[in-house]
């Protein structure tokens, strides 16, 4: 690690930073993980780590509400606390550094990760121009995760940098930090990028947002030190910080895993991973038909569970996360094997139990989606070269229903050869040999997942459990408003305030829905949810304002 | 299925009608089709003065709003009493400010003022001096405006909660299904829906821009027509903005509600995608209704839009229909003109008196259905 030599201030302390680092990271390195405080006087952090959830809010430079996750830090950047109610006479408007960039690529691929990248460079191979939006300014998405402080750490890292350097050298343009916030009919895209509007008016597009976690919501997760297993990857993969001295684990599946092997050898302590799904010695069968799919892939998984044993860090499986409690500054975490309860005290609980797509682009474009009971997710509609119901809109990748990275890589060639011959680019091509490979990778996806306990919930939690975090409604007011008005997510959503907070229910919607036909019967299907709407993310008036001036003549 | 009185459409009108009748004892029942956002989609605020935007949209109309001002004071007035009998609502009532941008816009409103004025508002010109002692936060631009102290806002979601509490608590019975038509059957009339037949001994029609084609079969032909438009929300900040903010020109409303969050709206126009889903948010639209309301308050640049939503509104001939239709005289009508969730209560209160023979028709001619008979 590299001496501090640069601060900024947070609540007029001095705070040490390395170059490259996201706020969240340097604050997290200082021991600081209380961000925001909430309406109802609560303290929030990190909790995603990939802007996702709106929690880890701060006031930056006197403008408020920025992402700490989301938001590089900076030397001599004012950093605070993020009041819940900030001071329209004080709060500082972002005045846009740029005018507007208005960018009519062939085909737009939204998302530079694993799918989107593959996406893009066999769009380019034949012919097509090719623009890569990504929110992040470092690209490869979150399998791939790029450092954005050192060298690559590992071969996933290298691997990621390489297909990375693959596109930029096949001429794909790659555009980092832009929030997409608006999708519209006829292939209109509005985004953010560094403060300034960015409208896109491709040809056509691929979709390739991949996904996010499925926490585990229980009484305690929203405390500070509470985040995602992919958030406390990001902390270490992009900024070498480690989310905690002593770190457990919850939740289900093969990241849980990684992520906690990753960090011990960075040197935290992992003092538990609590993992739902059973032993695999207790279900020979379905391990053995998973080493026959992949025997490389099991292997590793297999080197993964001696190593985190080697280092001490005990994986108990048949075990669910009960309550996280603030024990002074640590968090005591109890988990359940549903015989007996064990508590154990960490300061940094890390949660993944599966992952939804995001599917807010797709969707608001109206692309037909079915519902997925065994993930518990909506997969789009496609054909076989990954074209949506949309003319001119392609899905790739995890965005669609989870696949995993190999099978995002393979629909990203897919689509990308598909979606440049439909414009005209390069004619008749084989994509048999992708085909059969994308068969492989969704086959040894189901069977990986088999091993795992990722079935969709609905959430025994006590009546005072948090099921919005935005909004702070609770199990208590959910239950009531089912009772009083069960109709349909949105009905719920209108009286009790459910999903109506900044993340625009990226957690509790799902769960809304998912209560909503256990309570009328109805089956799940892509209209349980809430209804697509612009902003797909918040977005400042002051950037609205923006690409209003960008496009007034010409919409 | 069986009750003395039917409700069709549970909006804020139909809530309310039922309230009142089923405080008179009657058994009250509410059919509501639940769709299309057509419910519980509006965003709180109380109009009373004229509003520039259907003043410029549907002028033919105009003469009809301005011959109801009175009834939108009262409706605002209802409100309070509602706030006060069934609230708290975040209820508001600090008064609408119509801004104007240049002279021409400041002539128009002190002549909308006199006019007012005439028919009972409390209005009053303020100039840029004045309107910087109480909204400072307010563009450079702006030179002056027109105060309603009649208006306000409120915060609907709260108020339609506790009203539909209010309605549980009194055993009105709340079904889901769509109505198509009204017929008379031999032992009497019968509201046909989807998944049933509904008879009462009278009907009340408080289906807004669906109303039309209910009653079409009866031979009254009510223009109602659905007027999709969206809204658009904020995050929270500290609670600043008391006034409702509309423009002289311009089609806006601009409100902070009690938890701090600012609704901007003001009838932008969103994409109608028939009756199964609910409309669309236009990116003109969005664009537009935000970065007008922007420059009209420039210090809200620094928050995030976090959400919108599309709802229809409702216009006819932009007076509101109340009282029993001619051609059959069991059912009610109880449609508000524009404004419909600020008119509703008062509107239902009236209805009701109708239905329950409490209100003679003399006094609502202004308002009868029988204008409409084809």
């Amino acid at each position: 690690m590299t001496q501090a030599a640069e601060h900024f201030t947070f609540d007029g302390h001095s705070v040490p930073l390395r170059a490259g680092q996201s706020l969240a990271a340097a604050l997290t390195d200082a021991g600081l993980r209380r961000f925001r405080q909430t309406a109802k006087g609560a303290a929030r952090g990190v909790f995603c780590g990939m802007g996702v959830c709106q929690d880890c809010l701060v006031t930056v430079d006197g403008v408020p509400n920025r992402r700490a996750c989301m938001t590089a830090a900076a030397p001599g950047q004012q950093v605070l606390t993020q009041n819940p109610f900030p001071d329209l006479a004080t709060a500082k408007v972002p005045l846009a550094a740029h005018p507007a960039r208005v960018i009519a690529p062939d085909l737009l691929v939204v998302g530079g990760g694993a799918g989107g990248l593959s996406a893009a460079i066999a769009a380019r191979a034949a012919g097509a121009s090719v623009v890569i939006l990504d929110e992040r300014k470092v690209g490869g998405g979150q399998y791939f995760k790029q450092s954005a402080v050192s060298a690559p750490l590992d071969a996933q890292q290298a691997a990621g940098a390489e297909l990375l350097a693959q596109a930029l050298a096949a001429g794909a343009k790659l555009i980092g930090e832009v929030e997409i916030w608006g999708a519209f009919d006829g292939l209109l895209f509005l985004a953010e990028h560094k403060g300034a509007a960015l409208v896109a008016r491709p040809r056509a597009a691929i979709i390739a947002t991949g996904a996010y976690e499925r926490p585990e919501i229980r009484p305690g997760w929203t405390l500070p030190g509470v985040m995602t297993t992919g958030a406390a990857q990001t902390l270490w993969r992009s900024y070498r910080t480690l989310p905690g001295k002593r770190v457990a684990i919850v939740g289900s599946g093969p990241l849980n895993l990684q992520v906690g092997r990753e960090l011990a050898l960075g040197g935290a302590e992992v003092v538990m991973i609590a993992e739902r799904g059973p032993a695999p010695w207790l279900r020979p069968l379905a391990s053995a038909v998973l080493a026959f799919a992949d025997p490389g892939l099991v292997l590793s998984g297999l080197r993964m569970l001696s190593d985190l044993r080697k280092r001490g860090a005990p994986v108990r499986h048949g075990t669910r996360l009960d309550r996280i409690d603030a024990e002074g500054s640590a968090l005591r975490v109890t988990v359940t094997d549903g015989a007996k309860t064990t508590a154990v005290t960490a300061d940094a609980v890390l949660m993944n139990a599966g992952f939804d797509p995001q599917n807010e682009i797709l969707r608001l474009l109206g692309a037909r989606a079915n519902y997925d009971p065994a993930f518990g997710h909506l997969r789009v509609v496609r054909d076989e070269r990954c074209a949506t119901s949309v003319p001119g809109l392609y899905a790739v990748g995890d965005c669609a229903g989870l696949g995993g990275a190999p099978a995002a890589m393979a629909e990203g060639r897919i689509a990308g050869r598909a979606a440049a011959a439909e414009l005209g680019f390069g004619d008749g091509y084989d994509v048999f040999a992708d085909q059969r490979q994308l068969r492989r990778h969704r086959r040894f996806q189901r069977q990986l997942w088999a091993l795992h306990d990722v079935a969709p919930r609905l959430p025994e939690v006590p009546d005072d459990t948090l099921i919005c975090r935005c909004e702070e409604i609770d199990a208590g007011q959910i239950r009531q408003g089912l009772g009083e008005r069960p109709g349909h997510a949105g009905t719920l959503k209108r009286a009790t305030r459910v999903g109506m907070g900044r993340c625009q229910g990226r957690y509790c919607g799902l769960v809304a829905a998912r209560l909503v036909a256990a309570a009328t019967g109805m089956p799940v299907d892509e209209r349980s949810y809430f209804a697509p709407r612009v902003p797909i993310k918040p977005v400042a008036i002051s950037s609205i304002l923006a690409a209003e001036e960008a496009l007034k003549d010409g919409l | 299925m069986d009750s003395d009185l039917l409700v069709i459409g549970g909006g804020i009108t139909g809530m309310m009608a039922a309230l009142h009748l089923a405080e008179a004892g009657a058994r009250v029942r509410i059919v509501d089709a639940g769709e299309n956002a057509g419910t519980w989609a509006n965003a709180g605020s109380l109009h009373v003065q004229m509003q520039s935007r259907f003043m410029r949209l549907y002028p033919d109309q105009v003469p009809a709003v301005e011959a109801s001002l009175p009834l939108y004071k009262a409706a605002a007035e209802e409100w309070v009493r509602l706030d006060a009998l069934y609230g708290p609502f975040e209820l508001v009532r600090k008064g609408g400010l119509m801004l104007a941008e240049g002279a021409e816009q400041l002539r128009f409103l002190e002549g909308k003022a006199r006019r007012e004025e005439a028919r009972g508002l409390s209005v009053e010109m303020l100039d840029r001096a004045a309107l910087d002692g109480i909204a400072p936060w307010l563009g450079p631009q702006i030179l002056g405006a027109e105060l309603c102290r009649d208006e306000g806002k409120l915060n609907p979601l709260m108020a339609n909660a506790r009203l539909l509490a209010e309605l549980d608590r009194r055993g009105v019975a709340r079904v889901q299904d769509r109505i198509i038509g009204l017929e008379q059957q031999t032992n009497g009339l019968v509201a046909v829906g989807r998944a049933a037949v509904y008879r009462a001994d009278q009907i009340i029609i408080a289906s807004a821009w669906g109303a039309g084609d209910i009653v079409r079969g009866l031979g009254v032909d009510i223009p109602t027509k659905a007027e999709p438009l969206h809204m658009n929300i904020t995050e929270a900040a500290a609670v600043s903005i008391g006034h409702l903010i509309q423009h002289a020109e311009r089609s806006i409303t601009l409100k902070q509600l009690g938890q701090g969050q600012i609704v901007i709206g003001g009838g932008w126009p969103a994409q109608d995608r028939g009756r199964e889903t609910p409309p669309a948010v236009l990116a003109g639209s969005f664009l537009g209704n935000v970065a007008l309301a922007a420059r009209l308050v420039p210090q809200i640049g620094g928050l995030r839009v976090i959400r919108t939503w599309a709802g229809m509104n409702t216009t006819a001939d932009g007076a509101s229909t109340i009282g029993r239709l001619p051609q059959a005289s069991r059912v009610v009508m109880a449609l508000p003109g524009d404004a419909g969730y600020t008119l509703g209560p008062l509107v239902a209160k009236m209805a009701a008196a109708v239905t329950l023979g409490a209100m003679p028709e003399a006094d609502m001619v202004r308002y009868t259905p029988a204008r409409f008979a084809a």
